[in-house]
C-alpha cells in the first residue's frame, strides 16, 4: 500500500466527512457538501487557509457583574476573578471550535493536540493571564515550527510554573521540566522497540541546563505585565555532558553569553533543544503522535516503518527542518490516512461529541460579544460541564501526560466504559427533549431557541408538497431514515440494522404502511395535538435510538 | 433418587465442590481494595527512620519532619509515622496495619508514566504487558468475561473503580475487567433500563472493534446496574466519614464499604488519590510538618482508618484487606524549593484484620544509598510483586502455581498473611535476607527453617515458636528460647 503517496480522487461524502470529522470538531452538512468533489489538497488547504486567526478576545460571560461582555485580558490583574476569567477561556474557544460559517479549519484541533502535548492546567497555573500566553502561543504556533514551539514553550511563564521550572536554580536543580521535556515532550521516553531514549543522568544534566528562568508578577493584584526573565547567578554556568543517547553532547561551560544571545540561558537552551530535535526519535515520537491522534491510536509493526519513519523523515530532514504545516498536510493528504481501514478507527472524545453534535446538528453560536447570557448559557453551563463529566476538561488535563486516551494502552476506548456511556447518552438525549433554553427570546424573534433537533421540521421538510394529501405522496420509513442517517456515522449501516431501526424503533413492529397512514393524517389537520405528537414520536425514538448507537460514538 | 441423599451431597459447600470449583470456602468472599497515591509518594517524610534521625536531617533539612513530631508505634522504637497519620498510628497499634518498607524493584524507572506500568502490569523493568496484575487473576477467575456476564455465577461487577476511567490495572486481554462508577445512587438512573438490542453486524476492522466494544460495555451497564443499585440500597455506612468534598479518598472508599456491606460479590474495588508529584512545596513556608504533602497524607490516613471502622462496625471485617502504591519514591534529598524530586523505593502499606506482621523489612539505611552527591536514592529490600503474591496466593486463594504464572514467575511470599515467618535461603540468623519478612523474626513470632537450608545462630535468640525443617547452626554457645 502507498501509505503516504497524496490520496488523488475527488473526495466522495463519506471521505469529505472523514476527513472533517478528524481535522475538526466535527462537520456540518453544508461543509461536507463544499468539500465532495474537491481533492484531498484542495480540501486541506481550505481548512488551513479558513481559520479564524484574530477572533475577538474572550469577554467576561457573569452577567451579575458591571464588567459583563467587556474584555478583561488587556486589563490589570483582578484576583477576584481569576478561576472566572481562566475558564472563560475555554469557553471562549468552544465558540470557535463550534463555529457555524461552513469554513471549516483544522487550527482549533491542532491546537488542542498541542495543549494535550505541551500539558499546562488553568487549575495548576492558576493565573488566567498566564493561561492565555500560554494558549496564545500554542495557537500562534501550531502550524509553524516546531522548534520554536518547543523554544518558546520551554521559556513560557505558564509551563516555568506548571513544571516548576522557575524553581529550577544551580545547585539543587528542580528536574520536573527536564524531564518531561525529553519524555513527553521531545524525544519520548522509549523507541519504538521499547528502548530508553536517554538516562537519568541526561534528566539531570538537561536540568542544570535550564536553570535560572524565572517570570515576574504571577498573581500580583493590579499588576499590568509579566514576563520571562532570566537570573544568570541561578544559572548553572558548568559544562553538561550527556550520555551516549544524545551522542555524548557537551552544553559547554559558559559564563558569558556568546554572541547572538542575550544571556548564557539562552545560548544553553539554544544548544539543549538543539541536541533534543537531532535525537532520532523526536520526529518519530511526535508524528507517531499525530497519526494516533488523526489516523489511528493502533501502531502497528507496519504502520511504524511504512508511515511514521518517512514521515519522521521528512518533519526533520533539512529541507523542512521541522515545519509542521507540512507534515499536516501531508498526513491528512495521504492514501493511509484515507484508507477505508481508517474511517471510524477512533472513538470520538467528549469534544468530537459535544462539539461535534452542535455541529452537525446546526445548532446556531450565540453571538459572544452581544448575547453573552445565551452564549454562556449553551457552552459555559451546559457543553462544559458535560464534557468535564466525561473526562475531558480542556486546558485541565488530570495528569502533565494529557488525557489518558491518547497514550494508555487500550486509547480512544479508555473514553467509553459503563458511566462515560450513560453520560454520553444523557447528552444525546438532550437533543431530543430540548430542554436546554439557550435563549428564551432568541435574537428578539419571540422564539425560544431550544438545543436539539426539530425532527417534525426536519421529517416536514423532505415532504413535497406538504398539504397535497391526495395528489403528492407520503414520505416513507425509508426517506426518513435515509435523511436522517445522511452522513451521520462513519460507517456504513447494515440492512438488518435499517429494517431494525424502522421496523423494532420506529414502528414499533406495526406495519410500516401505518406510517403513511399516520403521516398523512398529521398533514391533513397539522393542528390536531394527538396526530402531531403520533408522528413526532415515532421520529423521535428514532432519532434518540440512533443518537445512542455504538456507530454514532465512531470519528 | 434425583432428589435424595446423592444430590444434597453436592451441595455448593460441600469439599468436593468446593475444590472442584477450584476455590476454598474462606476465599470465595474476600476482597481487595486497592489505593493508588498518584504522582510517586514521598515514603521518607510518610515512614520516619527514627533511628537514623541525623542522617534523615542531613538529607533533607528543609523539609524534614521534627523528630519530636513524629507518632510513635507501639512495640517498633525504630520507626514513626508523620504526623497528620494518626488514623494509621492507631491502626498500626491495634495489629491492623503492615508497613512494607523500602517496595520498588530492579532497575527502576523515573518516568510516572512507564512506572505506574511497570506496577500496574506487574512485569520486570525491561518487558511490557498489555494486561494488569488484577486484570489477569479476575480473568482467569472469571473466563470469557465480558462475554455472557453477568450471569448467575457472577451476576456482579468482578471489579469496580470509584470515579470515570478504569486503571490499567484491571485490564483483562479483552478490555477492562471492571467498571467505572462515580456514585452508585445515580448510576441506576443514568443507565436507564436497557431497550431493544440492535443487530449485531459488525463492520471491518478497527471500527468494527470499536463498536463491539462500546456495544459490550453499554450492555455491562445496563446488566449491572440494578445489582449495583440493590447493594447501595442494602448497604449502610456506619462510621462517620467527612462531609463529601472533603477527603475524595475517604468519599471514595465510604462507597466502597457501602457496596461491599450491601452484599456486591465483587473482588477488587481501585480507589486513588492523587497530588504526590511533589517537586516542589511539600511542606508549609514556617512549618514542616503542614502543607501539601502532610494534607494529602491526612487525607490517605484518616480515609483508611475511617474505612476499617466502617467494616468492623458493618461486621465484615475478616472480608477485606486493602493495599496503598505509588510509582515511585521520591529523592532522599529534597531539592532547593522544598521539594522532592523522583525517586525508588517507597514503604508500601497494606491494613485489614487478615495481616499478620505489623512491618516486613527495616527501615531504609540511609548510610548505604544508591546514587552520588545531593541525588542519593533509597533502595530496594521488598519487590512489589512478593506483595501481589502474598496478596494472589494467601488471600485469594489463587495456589502458587497459578500465582507465578499470573506475575509471569515465581516471587517469595513476604508472609504477610502468614503468622510464620520463613526462611528464603540459607544465612544468619540476624541477616534480613535470610526471612521472608526481610528482617530478623520477632520474639513473638513463629519461625519456621524450611527444607535445604540452614540457618547460623551468632546469638541468644527469642520465638514463639520454631519449625525445624532445614537446619540451625550454632556458631557458639547460644540458646533459641520458645515462649510458645
Amino acid at each position: 500500500m502507498p501509505y503516504l503517496d497524496t490520496y488523488t480522487q475527488p473526495l466522495t461524502a463519506k471521505t469529505a466527512a472523514h476527513l472533517l470529522r478528524r481535522a475538526t470538531f466535527g462537520p456540518t452538512q453544508t461543509e461536507i457538501t463544499g468539500f465532495t468533489g474537491k481533492t484531498a489538497a484542495q480540501a486541506v488547504q481550505l481548512l488551513i487557509q479558513n481559520a479564524n486567526v484574530s477572533p475577538s478576545p474572550p469577554i467576561d460571560l457573569d452577567s451579575t457583574k458591571a464588567t459583563a461582555g467587556q474584555t478583561y485580558l488587556e486589563k490589570a490583574f483582578n484576583g477576584d476573578r481569576n478561576f472566572d476569567f481562566g475558564t472563560y477561556i475555554k469557553w471562549w474557544w468552544y465558540g470557535i471550535m463550534a463555529d457555524q460559517s461552513n469554513k471549516p479549519a483544522l487550527l482549533e484541533k491542532l491546537t488542542l493536540f498541542w495543549q494535550n502535548h505541551f500539558v499546562t492546567t488553568r487549575e495548576v497555573v492558576d493565573d488566567y493571564r498566564f493561561v492565555w500566553r500560554y494558549f496564545q502561543l500554542l495557537r500562534t504556533n501550531a502550524l509553524g515550527n516546531f522548534r520554536t514551539l518547543v523554544t518558546g514553550i520551554s521559556k513560557d511563564p505558564a509551563m516555568l510554573r506548571f513544571l516548576n521550572g522557575n524553581e529550577n536554580e544551580k545547585g539543587k536543580p528542580n528536574e520536573n521540566y527536564a524531564r518531561e521535556l525529553q519524555e513527553l515532550f521531545t524525544v519520548g521516553a522509549f523507541d519504538f522497540a521499547g528502548n530508553k531514549n536517554y538516562t537519568e543522568d541526561d534528566v539531570k544534566a538537561a536540568a542544570r541546563a535550564l536553570t535560572g528562568w524565572k517570570y515576574t508578577n504571577y498573581w500580583v493584584n493590579g499588576s499590568t505585565t509579566f514576563d520571562t526573565t532570566f537570573t544568570a547567578t541561578k544559572h548553572d554556568t558548568d559544562a553538561k555532558v550527556f550520555s551516549a543517547k544524545y551522542n555524548s553532547t557537551t552544553i559547554p561551560a559558559r559564563t558569558t553569553a556568546p554572541a547572538g544571545f542575550a544571556n548564557t540561558g539562552e545560548a544553553d537552551l539554544s544548544d539543549l533543544i538543539t541536541m533534543l530535535l537531532n535525537h532520532p526519535e523526536t520526529p518519530k515520537f511526535i508524528c507517531r503522535k499525530l497519526y494516533r491522534w488523526y489516523v489511528n491510536p493502533n501502531v502497528t509493526q507496519e504502520i511504524e516503518t511504512n508511515v511514521i519513519v518517512p514521515l519522521a523523515q521528512f518533519f526533520a530532514g533539512s529541507s523542512n527542518n521541522y515545519a509542521i504545516q507540512p507534515v499536516i498536510v501531508k498526513l491528512l493528504t495521504s492514501q493511509i490516512f484515507f484508507d477505508t481501514a481508517n474511517i471510524g478507527a477512533i472513538i470520538k472524545s467528549p469534544l468530537e461529541l459535544v462539539i461535534g453534535s452542535l455541529k452537525f446538528f446546526d445548532q446556531p453560536v450565540p453571538p459572544m460579544a452581544t448575547n453573552y447570557a445565551a452564549y454562556k448559557k449553551l457552552f459555559g453551563d451546559f457543553a462544559h460541564w458535560r464534557m468535564r463529566d466525561m473526562q475531558m476538561d480542556v486546558i485541565d488535563q488530570p495528569t502533565v501526560f494529557g488525557y489518558e486516551p491518547y497514550y494508555q494502552t487500550g486509547y480512544s476506548r479508555i473514553w467509553m466504559n459503563t458511566t462515560t456511556i450513560a453520560l454520553r447518552s444523557d447528552f444525546t438525549d438532550a437533543f431530543i427533549w430540548r430542554w436546554l433554553v439557550v435563549d428564551a427570546n432568541y435574537y428578539g424573534t419571540g422564539v425560544p431557541y431550544k438545543m436539539g433537533i426539530d425532527v417534525l421540521a426536519w421529517a416536514t421538510s423532505l415532504q413535497t408538497n406538504f398539504s397535497d394529501v391526495t395528489g403528492t405522496p407520503s414520505i416513507t420509513c425509508v426517506d426518513v431514515l435515509e435523511a436522517f442517517t445522511k452522513n451521520m456515522f462513519a460507517t456504513d449501516l447494515f440492512q438488518s440494522q435499517k429494517d431494525f431501526l424502522i421496523d423494532t424503533i420506529m414502528m414499533q413492529g406495526i406495519p410500516r404502511t401505518s406510517w403513511i397512514n399516520e403521516w398523512n393524517n398529521y398533514r391533513t389537520t397539522p393542528t390536531n395535538t394527538n396526530r402531531k405528537n403520533a408522528v413526532t414520536y415515532r421520529l423521535q425514538n428514532l432519532m434518540k435510538y440512533m443518537l445512542r448507537m455504538a456507530e454514532y460514538q465512531l470519528c | 433418587m434425583i432428589d435424595g441423599f446423592g444430590m444434597k451431597a453436592l451441595a455448593r459447600d460441600s469439599v468436593l465442590v468446593q475444590s472442584l470449583l477450584q476455590t476454598t470456602a474462606a476465599n470465595t468472599d474476600r476482597v481487595l481494595v486497592i489505593i493508588y497515591l498518584n504522582g510517586g509518594n514521598d515514603g521518607l517524610n510518610m515512614v520516619l527512620p527514627l533511628d537514623q534521625y541525623s542522617a534523615y536531617n542531613t538529607l533533607r533539612s528543609n523539609i524534614a519532619i521534627p523528630q519530636a513530631s513524629a507518632l510513635a508505634l507501639t512495640g517498633n522504637d525504630t520507626t514513626g509515622l508523620h504526623p497528620a497519620m494518626t488514623g494509621l498510628q492507631s491502626l498500626y497499634n491495634d495489629g491492623k496495619l503492615s508497613i512494607v518498607h523500602s517496595v520498588s524493584y530492579p532497575n527502576p524507572d523515573q518516568s510516572h508514566y512507564r512506572a505506574t506500568d511497570i506496577w500496574m502490569t506487574a512485569v520486570d523493568s525491561t518487558q511490557t504487558a498489555d494486561t494488569g496484575w488484577a486484570g489477569r487473576y479476575l480473568e482467569d477467575r472469571y473466563p470469557g468475561y465480558p462475554t455472557g456476564y453477568p450471569n448467575t455465577d457472577m451476576e456482579d461487577p468482578l471489579a469496580i473503580q470509584i470515579g470515570y476511567l478504569t486503571s490499567t490495572a484491571l485490564l483483562g486481554s479483552q478490555g477492562s475487567m471492571g467498571i467505572a462508577i462515580s456514585n452508585p445512587d445515580s448510576f441506576y438512573q443514568l443507565v436507564g433500563a436497557g431497550g431493544a438490542t440492535s443487530p449485531g453486524d459488525l463492520p471491518c476492522c478497527d471500527a468494527g472493534e470499536l463498536i463491539s466494544f462500546i456495544r459490550q460495555q453499554q450492555a455491562l451497564s445496563v446488566g449491572y446496574a440494578g445489582e449495583i443499585k440493590k447493594a447501595a440500597d442494602a448497604g449502610k455506612n456506619l462510621a462517620t466519614y467527612p462531609t463529601s468534598g472533603v477527603n475524595s479518598l475517604a468519599d471514595q472508599l465510604k462507597i466502597v464499604s457501602r457496596l461491599i456491606h450491601g452484599g456486591l460479590k465483587t473482588k477488587i474495588y481501585f480507589v486513588s488519590l492523587g497530588g504526590f508529584d511533589t517537586h516542589s512545596g511539600q511542606v508549609d513556608t514556617t512549618d514542616n510538618t503542614k502543607g501539601a504533602h502532610a494534607t494529602l497524607l491526612g487525607k490517605l490516613s484518616d480515609g483508611i482508618a475511617l474505612f476499617q471502622q466502617d467494616l468492623k462496625l458493618q461486621g465484615i471485617e475478616d472480608k477485606v484487606i486493602g493495599m496503598t502504591f505509588s510509582e515511585f519514591g521520591r529523592r532522599a534529598n529534597s531539592n532547593n524549593s522544598k521539594g522532592t524530586d523522583h525517586g525508588v523505593a517507597a514503604p508500601m502499606f497494606v491494613f485489614g484484620s487478615g495481616v499478620k506482621h505489623s512491618t516486613i523489612g527495616t527501615n531504609p539505611n540511609l548510610s548505604d544509598l544508591s546514587g552520588t552527591g545531593t541525588n542519593k536514592e533509597i533502595k530496594m529490600q521488598i519487590d512489589f510483586r512478593r506483595v501481589y503474591n502474598d496478596i494472589l496466593n494467601d488471600w485469594f486463594g489463587a495456589g502458587q502455581s497459578k500465582t507465578d504464572t499470573l506475575l509471569f514467575r515465581n516471587f517469595p511470599t513476604v508472609s504477610l498473611f502468614s503468622n510464620m515467618v520463613e526462611s528464603v535461603a540459607s544465612g544468619d540468623w540476624t541477616d534480613k535476607n535470610t526471612w521472608t519478612v526481610g528482617r530478623m523474626p520477632f520474639p513473638n513470632e513463629f519461625v519456621r527453617i524450611c527444607p535445604g537450608h540452614t540457618v547460623t545462630v551468632g546469638q541468644s535468640v527469642t520465638l514463639r515458636n520454631l519449625k525445624l525443617d532445614g537446619k540451625l547452626k550454632f556458631a557458639g554457645n547460644y540458646k533459641v528460647k520458645l515462649t510458645g
